[in-house]
Formats: C-alpha cells, sequence, structure tokens
C-alpha cells in the first residue's frame, strides 16, 4: 500500500468533514436482509492429511495425547481429534498467518504485549520445529522416534521443551525456540479439544461434554425460569447433534 | 456544482409543470377515485417501474408457461398506454383484450377485472392519465413457442373465462357483497389462492381453497378453520391485511408485497367487508389427515432439530412471540396439504412486510445450509404435525426440489 500523503490526508479530512450528514443516518424501513444468507463454516475436510506428513501427523499424535491422555473424564486428544484439527488449520489461512502483517522487526525478546513475534509462519514452525524436535529424539534416545518413547520419556521431552532447556537444532528466537513450539503445539491442542467439531477436533463434542458447554445454544428462557434444576441439554454443534439424524446423543 | 442544481431545479421545475398540465382539475375527484382502485387491484405489484415509484413495467412475471413481461401503463404515447381511450381500457379490463383486438394474457386479472364496473374502470384511467409519462419500452414477447401465440388465449377463455359485471347479491349484507366485490374483482385474490388447472385457469370448484405460484403457497383463504380462515376473527383478519401481522403470523412472500401495496392502504371498512366475505362465503377444504405420531422418529429427529433451532424465538411449545416470531401451534400457514411455503421459508429464511403500523418487519435467517434434506424434512414434518396441527410428513424429496427452486429465485 502507498504511504499515506499530505495531499490524501488532507483530502480525507475535507471528504468526512464535507459529508458529515452521512455521519449521522437516520435508517428507516427494514432491516437489511438477503434471501439465502448464509455464511456457513468450511467444514473441515475427511480423510488424510493435508499439511502434516504421515511421519509428522505420526508425533502429533503422541504429543497431543500426552497434553489430554484418555482417562475417565474424556478419550486422549488423538482420539478427540486433535490433529485432524491442527492438520486442516495448517492447510488453511491459519498455516500461512494469511490475515497477519508478516514484515519486521521481530524481537527475540518481545514485551509480553507484543504478541507473536516469529518470522515463521505456523505452517514453517510445525515442519522445522517437528524435524528439529525428530532428530532430537533420534540423537538422545538411541535412533527411536518421540511416538515410539515411554510415556514418561515423552514427557520429559515436553517438560524440558516448556521450560526451554532444550534445544530445537539451528532455531533460535525470534524464529522458534522449544518454549515457543511448546506453547503453540498446547495451544493449538486445546483449540482442537474445545472448537467445534465442524473444524475437525472436539469429536462428538467431546470436550463440550467435559466442561457441560451447551454450544451454539443462545436461547436459555426455559432454563432460567427452572433455577436450582441440573442443566441437563446435551450440546449442540453448529451443524447440530446426533438426535437430528435420530440417533442416540 | 452550480450547473448540476441549476439542471435539478429546471428537471424539478418541469416534471411539476407538466405533472400539473396533466391533472385535469374537473376530474379531480375521478383521478382520485381510481387512485384507490389502482391500491384495492395491487396494481402496484406487478407495473411497478424500473424507478421503483410509476407504473412503468418491464419486470418479468413468473408463469408455468414461461416469463411474461408486465407492460408499461403510465400514459406515455410511444410505450405506455398514453394513446388509450377510455373504450380501449375498459375492453382490456374487462374482455382481456387490447386495442388491436389481441388477447392479453390472464396473468393480466381480467377474469378478475371483468367484474369491476364501467365507472371504476374509467376511474382508473382518469387516475392513471394524471400521472407522469415514463417513457419505458418493455418487449411484450417473452413468452416461448407456443405461448407466444396470443390467439390460443381465445380457445382459453372459452374455457376459462365468463365475463361480467359483479353482481350483488340482495340475499346478503351491503358489507359482504362490498367485500365480494373487492375479493373477487379488483382485489384479484383468487389469482394465488385458489388452484390453477393444467392449462392456468381457474380450478373453480376449488376457489380460494389455495393455490401453488411463484415458488410459494397462498394458503386456503375459505372459511375453514384447519386451512382456512374459519379460526381467525374479523380483527384478527383485518390487523393481518392493515399491518401485515398478527399474533398467529406475519405476510411475507408475494403476500408481503400485497399487504405493502395494497391492503395497508385500504379504507377500514373494505378491509372489514373482506374480512366479513371471506368469514361468511362459506369452508372448503379436503378432511384432515390423522396427525404423526409423536413417536414417528421423524418427528423425533425434529423436535431435536426444532429445540436447537427453531425454538430460540418460535418457543419450545410453539407460541412464537406475539407481533414478532410467529406462532406455529395452531397455525394454518405450516399445515397446508402443500408444504411449499414451510419449506421455503426454512430453506431460504423470509421477511415479512413494513407497514406504518408495524414498521419492524422481523425476518428469519436462512437455514438451508445447517439442515439436510432429511433434517429440513424432519423438522418441518415435526411442526406440522405438535401442538395441535396435523398435516402429511415432509419428505427428503420434497426439500431437495425446494433447494432448486429457492436457489433460482433471489427473492
Amino acid at each position: 500500500m502507498p504511504a499515506l500523503t499530505r495531499r490524501h490526508l488532507l483530502s480525507a479530512t475535507a471528504l468526512v468533514a464535507f459529508s458529515s450528514s452521512a455521519l449521522g443516518r437516520s435508517l428507516t424501513g427494514s432491516l437489511p436482509w438477503q434471501p439465502n444468507e448464509a455464511y456457513p463454516p468450511q467444514l473441515v475436510r475427511p480423510g488424510g492429511w493435508y499439511f502434516l506428513t504421515a511421519d509428522e501427523a505420526a508425533m502429533v499424535d503422541a504429543i497431543v495425547t500426552r497434553f489430554i491422555p484418555a482417562d475417565d473424564l474424556s478419550p486422549s486428544g488423538k482420539d478427540a481429534g486433535c490433529t485432524v484439527f491442527i492438520d486442516r488449520q495448517l492447510a488453511g489461512p491459519y498455516g500461512t498467518y494469511e490475515w497477519l502483517y508478516m514484515k519486521g522487526p521481530f524481537s527475540a525478546n518481545p514485551l509480553p504485549t507484543q504478541g507473536i513475534q516469529s518470522p515463521l509462519v505456523p505452517q514453517q514452525q510445525y515442519r522445522q520445529g517437528l524435524a528439529a524436535l525428530a532428530a532430537h529424539c533420534r540423537d538422545q534416545f538411541g535412533g527411536k522416534r518421540f511416538e515410539q518413547l515411554t510415556g514418561d520419556e515423552q514427557d520429559g521431552v515436553l517438560r524440558a521443551m516448556e521450560k526451554n532447556e532444550l534445544q530445537l537444532g539451528q532455531l533460535k528466537r525470534p524464529l522458534l525456540d522449544a518454549k515457543m513450539f511448546f506453547d503453540l503445539l498446547l495451544q493449538n491442542t486445546m483449540e482442537g479439544f474445545f472448537a467445534d467439531p465442524v473444524y475437525g477436533g472436539n469429536r462428538d463434542m467431546v470436550g463440550w461434554k467435559m466442561v457441560g458447554f451447551p454450544g451454539t445454544r443462545y436461547d436459555f428462557r426455559d432454563v432460567l425460569a427452572n433455577p436450582g434444576q441440573v442443566y441437563n441439554k446435551p450440546p449442540v454443534s453448529i451443524i447440530g447433534r446426533p438426535a437430528w439424524n435420530g440417533r442416540p446423543a | 456544482m452550480r450547473r448540476a442544481a441549476l439542471l435539478a431545479a429546471t428537471l424539478v421545475a418541469a416534471s411539476m409543470a407538466g405533472g400539473t398540465a396533466r391533472a385535469e382539475p374537473d376530474n379531480y375527484t375521478e383521478a382520485a377515485r381510481g387512485r384507490y382502485l389502482t391500491v384495492l387491484g395491487d396494481c402496484m405489484a406487478c407495473h411497478i417501474g424500473p424507478d421503483g415509484q410509476s407504473l412503468a413495467g418491464g419486470h418479468l412475471l413468473e408463469t408455468p408457461f414461461g416469463k411474461i413481461s408486465v407492460p408499461n401503463i403510465t400514459p406515455d404515447n410511444d410505450t405506455g398506454i398514453g394513446r388509450w381511450t377510455a373504450d380501449d381500457f375498459h375492453n382490456a379490463m374487462h374482455n382481456g383484450k387490447r386495442p388491436d383486438g389481441t388477447h392479453l394474457y390472464p396473468a393480466f386479472p381480467y377474469t378478475s377485472f371483468t367484474r369491476m364496473s364501467r365507472a371504476d374502470n374509467d376511474a382508473v384511467l382518469a387516475y392513471l392519465r394524471s400521472r407522469p409519462a415514463v417513457e419505458n419500452r418493455v418487449d411484450r414477447d417473452t413468452l416461448p413457442f407456443p405461448f407466444n401465440i396470443r390467439l390460443l388465449m381465445a380457445g382459453w377463455n372459452w374455457l376459462n373465462f365468463t365475463p361480467g359485471e359483479f353482481r350483488p347479491d340482495p340475499q346478503r349484507s351491503a358489507e359482504f357483497n362490498r367485500g365480494a366485490y373487492l375479493v373477487e374483482g379488483p382485489g384479484h385474490c383468487g389469482l394465488c389462492h385458489t388452484p390453477r388447472n393444467l392449462i392456468g385457469g381457474d380450478r373453480d370448484s376449488e376457489h380460494l381453497q389455495g393455490g401453488a405460484l411463484q415458488g410459494w403457497f397462498a394458503p386456503n383463504i375459505t372459511a375453514d378453520a384447519r386451512l382456512g380462515i374459519g379460526d381467525w376473527s374479523q380483527e384478527e383478519i383485518v390487523a393481518y391485511l392493515r399491518t401485515g401481522h398478527t399474533d398467529r403470523t406475519a405476510a411475507s412472500g408475494p403476500m408481503a408485497e400485497v399487504v405493502a401495496y395494497s391492503t395497508s392502504q385500504m379504507t377500514e371498512e373494505d378491509l372489514k367487508a373482506i374480512a366479513i366475505y371471506l368469514r361468511e362465503r362459506g369452508a372448503a377444504a379436503p378432511p384432515a389427515p390423522p396427525a404423526v405420531s409423536a413417536e414417528d422418529p421423524r418427528m423425533r429427529a425434529g423436535e431435536a432439530v426444532y429445540a436447537d433451532t427453531c425454538a430460540a424465538c418460535h418457543v419450545g411449545n410453539g407460541s412464537g412471540v406475539a407481533g414478532m416470531f410467529p406462532r406455529l401451534a395452531n397455525n394454518q400457514l405450516v399445515r397446508q396439504d402443500d408444504p411449499t411455503g414451510i419449506l421455503r421459508v426454512v430453506l431460504q429464511g423470509s421477511r415479512s412486510v413494513a407497514t406504518p403500523e408495524a414498521p419492524t418487519a422481523p425476518a428469519m435467517p436462512s437455514l438451508g445450509w445447517r439442515l439436510n434434506d432429511q433434517q429440513a424434512a424432519d423438522v418441518a414434518t415435526y411442526i406440522r404435525n405438535s401442538w395441535g396441527n396435523a398435516a402429511p410428513p415432509v419428505t427428503p424429496d420434497q426439500v431437495r426440489k425446494m433447494r432448486e427452486v429457492v436457489a433460482d429465485r433471489p427473492g
């Protein structure tokens, strides 16, 4: 975009000043409405991997399952579809930070308020981060892959990443370091576990059932009329719930 | 800037001068009467011009036989009806013929307008002549072969058309007769609300029992309580026609236009007369089917969809919210045998009409993206068979066909 010139600024100011009637406008008649108007979410594409390689996906499966192990609260992160969610997000606009300003400067020691600082987009962070992590495991655990380690060993690796005590190959800030990659993985896993099932994770709304989130319901008048009663309505996804198809919840 | 202002001022002055020259002072009363008759006849709904104000025509009316372009009826000499005599105009209204003797198509409801008196037709023409001429040439030959042969209408008329002025029934009240005149004459309610035979004529034996058109279904408006207006009080009918809204329902689709351009501008007396006529002229409808059992799997699935998708506005017990969201319980519209109306609104969404007394025009969003064919069919079946409603179940195939209909129709 060309830089704002003095002339542009002046003419823009004049435009606003002289078209003040446009600022205070009274609307009469009907609210805007268009037939067939809808902005449906893009449903998760079925089958296979769209960004991750099979090896990368196996590694992410193992990581999300350490973050969210299967227990009496919920199935594992893998079984909840977190890897599918992450893969589809990486293949979509998120994968390239399509909407983010991606020019420098990038700070290696940003203030907490300065947000994302890596010049790498998520696709690059995952590709390079997972490769470096795989190399780390190969070197440290006698040629094993991350997903071949025991649960305790995997936890050890993840803890070291969280504490930034692990070196991801040549990667360092602001590009990526172990802590940054750990945070990204954990963040995306939580998103996959709690986002609407239409995006590939939160399969069968397991995340919502676990925390009692009602989903896309937006009218609770009938519930509010009965204070003190247990709320027991099943959650609803953007595209419904099993009972819509005559199946039990 | 100054030049533009001068030009605009000149144009305004010129058009005002044109207007004054046309409205001859001695026929003001007749023209004013004619103006009200054009409201009764809802001329605007079809003849509205590209400017959105005049009767300059031009838009394409959808019929089962093809699209018919609506003529310009402003007094423009070349592109409108400026050269028509009063006899010409009466001949069109009464016999469905143009000045050159060729036939008009019955999309122009001469089958109803034939009930109007010569005096009324003269008044309508006086009003049309008092309006500014708008030049808008309309290609009148848009129908495909063989329907583009106007002479075919001679045979059609022989089968489907009985010319003749309205004759009041001396056994009935003046209000009933006024209502009958309005409904059967200028109001031409039967054009939509009476089912058509194969060649597009009225199925007279089913007068006002509801008809499909333009991807909508105009419901039964006989006095039948289940499908028609038999359960509506006179006040409710009057309120519906005047405001487009009652606690039960809201006008949308083609009826929204009728309310906006026509019935909302009618006098209280005429609305009452219409209500009295419709309520007293008799009931006719097929017998009620048995309601689909609440245990039916389609009803179970439909109930789940309804609870999550519809109940926030229409309320779990189908009561709706008076004045905002139509009541679905005991609603004639949702239980017409033909589910076109409910499917159209569910798939495409709908906006009700805004009238001076009910300016909000609440709208319903399109849900076609959220429901698959089976789910849309099931929720319609559920609504049509709950809270006192009973109607034939809806099939996914009907939904699929309706999707094709709404995809073609922007509004």
